[in-house]
């Protein structure tokens, strides 16, 4: 089968190559450092021709930019300093939502819709911190969670699994915070720190997440954001 | 801000003391690509030193991972890859970390990211042989280390 040719200045047919990969010289510094060159008889070096070459969809349709952990440290490597990671992360953009991989979109979609990626309802969340505090405080003599605090100094942010899955993880900070005699609070709306958007390439959704963190932060006039991530 | 301006802070203020005999183990250290080399991209500043520095105030037996800092390889379920299928590609990218850590001889290590900790506590641990390590995270290791007033002492 007879293939259009590849017309390289015609840049509206490339989807992922941008300003990014046609500064590449082919070197290889990318994949000579990657853990996961070879997977799928891929690397990078390989993702980037594909980009270039107009190939895009070849790569967005491939595992590669989800097997690719966006660690950077080919880009860190790469003597042209190319925005390796940006293109990866479009790679992923341009999936298709529903094709996705596993649960990531899904949680998306949950924190938008409940404020947070499992989808705990708010009397659970707040019946828990308030169980937790009663037990952490045996230990701690008049400990407690404070929760939607105004004025509070830092307002910490909570990843979702820990109260899913690993409740008690949470009391690593609450004792730091009560020896430091720390002023913080959390919130018993939109307390997810784990932005899975960023994951997904999905930017509209991501800036969502992360302004209801920032209107939380700015209606309970805090100092500080911490994202314990 | 980060947490690791946080911990020194009320590390180097004195508003929290920690003790060092309650972890005696050789303890080596996880950098998190996006408190590494994705800060450093992205706002100018990886947080490198200050982590090494927090843990060296809970432990005196520190041994650094080769290579380390802006070189250091990711533990291999970054970018939601703990959340994805691709299990086994997942662990087959964790191999090198999972060296990195045996070629130290440590027996505790220390990450300050929820993902990387799964990623070495809940499998690279079981995949490559290293259960007698010990996982915690940076604030973990911190919380553990403390010496409360009114309560401690």
């Amino acid at each position: 089968m007879q293939s259009e040719p590849l017309i390289l200045d015609k840049r509206e047919r490339r989807k992922l190559a941008g300003e990014f990969p046609d500064l590449c010289l082919t070197c290889g510094t990318c994949a000579g450092g990657c853990p996961v060159t070879g997977v799928d008889g891929m690397d990078m070096r390989k993702a980037v021709r594909l980009a270039l070459l107009g190939l895009d969809q070849e790569l967005i349709d491939s595992r590669f930019p989800w097997i690719c952990t966006l660690c950077g440290r080919c880009e860190h490597g790469c003597p042209m300093s190319i925005d390796l990671l940006k293109m990866m992360r479009s790679a992923r953009t341009h999936r298709e939502r529903d094709k996705v991989p596993g649960v990531l979109h899904k949680g998306v979609e949950q924190c938008l819709k409940s404020g947070n990626n499992v989808g705990i309802p708010k009397e659970d969340y707040l019946f828990l911190l308030e169980d937790l505090g009663e037990e952490l405080a045996e230990e701690l003599p008049g400990f407690t969670v404070p929760v939607d605090k105004k004025g509070a100094r830092i307002l910490v942010t909570i990843n979702s699994k820990e109260p899913f899955a690993e409740p008690e993880d949470m009391f690593f900070w609450w004792k730091i915070f009560y020896a430091a005699k720390e002023s913080w609070t959390t919130t018993s709306e939109n307390w997810e720190g784990v932005n899975w958007g960023l994951f997904t390439g999905d930017d509209d959704s991501m800036k969502e997440v992360v302004r209801r963190i920032v209107e939380n932060y700015k209606k309970l006039e805090c100092e500080y954001l911490l994202l314990p991530e | 801000m980060s947490v690791h301006d946080l911990l020194k802070e009320y590390i180097e203020t004195g508003r929290i003391k920690l003790d060092k005999s309650k972890h005696p183990e050789l303890t080596t250290y996880h950098d998190p690509c996006n408190y590494g080399r994705k800060s450093e991209r992205t706002f100018g500043h990886g947080y490198y030193e200050e982590p090494r520095w927090i843990l060296q105030q809970c432990v005196d037996n520190f041994v650094d991972t080769y290579p380390t800092a802006v070189n250091n390889y990711c533990c291999g379920a970054g970018g939601g890859a703990w959340a994805m299928p691709y299990a086994e590609e997942r662990i087959y990218y964790g191999r090198v970390k999972a060296k990195q850590i045996k070629d130290t001889g440590a027996e505790m290590l220390i990450a300050p990211c929820h993902n990387c900790r799964d990623q070495i506590m809940k499998s690279l641990r079981q995949e490559y042989d290293m259960m007698d390590l010990e996982v915690k995270y940076l604030w973990e290791l911190v919380a553990d280390s403390l010496v409360i007033e009114g309560v401690d002492e």
